[in-house]
């Protein structure tokens, strides 16, 4: 009875996410002909031994750190700052609240195709704004220098993302007990002492959580990228995602292509797993 | 009586359903027979324009055993999402397609050959004949693609500009560079050239080193893009931007838009592009400070400029290719082929019929870009084509751009790259 109760959820399991996964695992040991499967063929490690005198997947791993590092910790800042402002009492705090949503509500077409001409190396807003403030001399082409591309595109991320820390971290701030601020503040506890002693550490399971998810997200995310430099100039804003993408789509090489997608699972399985087991000990030192 | 009357109600009922049982079930008449569906993907550089649908309309109007469906997918998405269909059995019988991808499809057995068709086909004499070569692998061999639109390669200038600081328009490469040079003032945010390294800038970068004496194949077929003659041509394509300076700072990642908005909004004097932005340019700029020059060249001797053709297909997997090719093929006859090359889509009729009448032979754009189309290259039918123009061209470039690599190595992995 449980079993049958429970098949629906298996049934989407299987269909949704595990056939796919053993898919492209098949794929990864077989050289796939597109349109003429009947000549598709068992290759071996072939594409596992590619992997490794492939300069292009360094790259894109190199990458892929930066990228995932750099967008959730500043997306993780930016919204517990939101969190906090959000948390107290201003006139007009429900409009702001809902106004904050924007960034994560917009489809990341339209906040990538955006920020390329905020960028724009020509006659870009933020370029535009920068010389008249002093700051630059000259108009800087962000998306196309090796240096600032990524960057740029992290910038356009932590911008659509810190939403989401914002509304995850005001609802877990919201559940914390008033009584436990005020007994603080009784004991004499300056502000900051408050947050490290009594918010910090009550916002840590959400905070661990939340992180985890955007981490997951942010490696598999590549929509921004595509559109805004297409993984260049060169390689340097190329990761692990949009590398398979054109493997896959771009050389039809899709038995290479599951390769690195497979590369992408296995380290982020490994991240994880580490990351669920200081989950567990933060939990037990909170209680 | 008044049970006589009930049996005649329900007699006089029953006959009436009997008559209209039998008239249901008599056969249907041959005229409302289903036409045969034919299912067309293309997409369209102005998808907002009403031309293609209206011919749709037209055909079927014309055409009553057939009745053709189509969608529209933008480019940039175009071969992905052909390829995904064809593979899971649900692509279209007919398509739009580029040149880019014919040796990749026939490879794949992907694409019908149409030989036969063509041969039977009365429009065929009216195609510039050169063009036949587009649509094919080897040039004894079958036509894949029937010729539709296609375009050569110019250079847009800024008259005003020239005319103030006393400048020739350019017919070599020495007058170019040294043009761009004086039209460069990064104080002003001024260039002398809107050099494109971004998404699609594979054919601006193709015309210019064919311009400059290189070749993709020799006339056996066999990749020389990474000769000695050719990194020179692309050394110089690169100093452009690296040793000169004169295009903009974003040119390693500038695409069409980025291009296109700094010719338009006074960034750049030099655009190399094609009849299809002929209208946008003008409207913005004034028809009277833009000029329109063919590909300067470093012999001018030897003019060369790159043609792309946008052809169309019947797909191996159609169960429908006959009225496939009735469709594609009445696309290319001459009143739907002057309708869509007068259209903001803007490309050159392959008709030799549409290409002579007045609107194209009078227009300096469209007589520039046909001129061209004698002394025009394409890229050649080879797999890995595709690959090169969608992601390994742009990479390379944008390395060499940056002083990452070398004109060499970019050639050589343009050259691994096409003998996939």
């Amino acid at each position: 009875m449980p079993l049958f109760l429970l098949s629906p959820a298996l049934v989407l399991l299987v269909g949704i996410v595990a056939y796919p996964i053993g898919r492209a695992v098949w794929l990864s040991f077989h050289r796939l002909e597109i349109l003429q499967p009947d000549l598709t063929r068992f290759v071996g490690l072939e594409h596992y031994r590619a992997l490794l005198q492939d300069p292009v997947l360094r790259i894109a791993l190199q990458n892929s750190i930066v990228w995932v590092v750099g967008v959730v910790v500043f997306q993780f800042l930016g919204g517990l700052v939101g969190a906090i402002i959000l948390n107290r009492r201003f006139p007009g705090r429900a409009v702001v609240r809902g106004l904050a949503l924007i960034p994560w509500a917009t489809p990341s077409v339209l906040v990538a195709l955006m920020w390329t001409w905020m960028l724009d190396g020509n006659y870009g807003l933020l370029n535009d704004l920068l010389v008249k403030a002093g700051i630059l001399s000259r108009f800087q082409p962000w998306l196309a220098q090796p240096w600032s591309a990524l960057p740029a595109v992290i910038l356009a991320d932590v911008w659509q993302g810190i939403p989401f820390f914002a509304v995850m971290l005001l609802a877990a701030l919201q559940a914390i007990p008033e009584d436990l601020f005020e007994a603080a503040k009784i004991d004499g506890a300056s502000a900051w002492r408050v947050f490290c002693h009594v918010t910090l550490p009550l916002l840590l399971p959400t905070i661990l959580i939340t992180t985890m998810l955007r981490m997951i997200w942010t490696a598999n995310y590549m929509d921004l990228i595509m559109i805004m430099t297409g993984g260049g100039p060169g390689y340097s804003s190329l990761t692990i995602p949009l590398h398979a993408y054109y493997t896959a789509y771009k050389r039809l090489d899709f038995g290479y292509g599951a390769t690195i997608a497979i590369v992408q699972v296995v380290i982020l399985a490994a991240a994880i797993v580490l990351y669920l087991r200081q989950l567990r000990a933060n939990e037990g030192m909170v209680q | 009586m008044l049970r006589l009357c009930r049996i005649g109600r329900l007699g006089a009922c029953l006959g009436v359903l009997a008559v209209l049982l039998i008239a249901g079930s008599a056969p249907e008449p041959l005229h409302a027979q289903a036409p045969t569906l034919v299912r067309y993907w293309l997409w369209l550089d102005d998808p907002t324009e009403p031309m293609f649908d209206q011919l749709v309309k037209e055909f079927n109007a014309t055409h009553p055993t057939i009745k053709v469906e189509y969608q529209l997918v933008p480019l940039s998405e175009y071969h992905d999402k052909l390829v995904t269909a064809l593979a899971g059995g649900a692509g279209p019988d007919a398509g739009r397609f580029k040149d880019w991808w014919l040796g990749e499809f026939v490879k794949l057995n992907g694409l019908e050959p149409m030989a036969n068709s063509v041969a039977k086909w009365p429009g065929r004499g009216d195609v510039i004949e050169n063009l036949w070569n587009t649509g094919k692998i080897t040039e004894a061999g079958p036509v894949y693609m029937l010729p539709h639109q296609f375009i050569t390669f110019y250079l847009y200038y800024r008259r005003d500009w020239f005319a103030q600081a006393g400048l020739k328009p350019p017919a070599t490469f020495e007058d170019f560079l040294a043009a761009a040079r004086k039209l460069t003032d990064p104080a002003k945010n001024q260039y002398g050239f809107g050099l494109r390294g971004g998404a699609g800038g594979q054919d601006q970068w193709l015309a210019f080193m064919v311009a400059g004496g290189a070749r993709m194949v020799d006339a056996q077929g066999k990749v020389i893009i990474n000769s000695p003659e050719a990194v020179k041509v692309n050394q110089w394509y690169i100093e452009l931007f690296r040793a000169h300076k004169v295009a903009p700072p974003s040119a390693p990642t500038d695409a069409y838009a980025q291009v296109l908005g700094a010719f338009q909004s006074g960034n750049t004097a030099m655009m190399a592009h094609h009849v299809g932005s002929s209208v946008l340019v003008t409207q913005k700029l004034g028809a009277a400070n833009v000029g329109v020059l063919p590909i300067p060249a470093a012999d001018p001797a030897k003019p060369a400029t790159m043609a792309t053709m946008s052809g169309n297909v019947v797909f191996a997997a159609s169960k429908q290719k006959e009225a496939a090719f009735t469709f594609i093929s009445w696309l290319s006859e001459n009143a739907p082929m002057d309708k869509w090359s007068g259209s903001r889509q803007g490309q050159l009729p392959v008709l030799k019929s549409v290409a002579r009448l007045p609107r194209y032979s009078e227009n300096v754009f469209f007589k520039v870009s046909l001129d061209g189309a004698n002394y025009a290259i394409a890229w050649p039918p080879l797999p890995g084509v595709g690959y090169v123009s969608a992601q390994a061209w742009q990479a390379n470039m944008q390395r060499a751009l940056l002083g990452q690599i070398s004109s060499k190595d970019m050639l050589d992995e343009i050259a691994k790259a096409l003998q996939r």
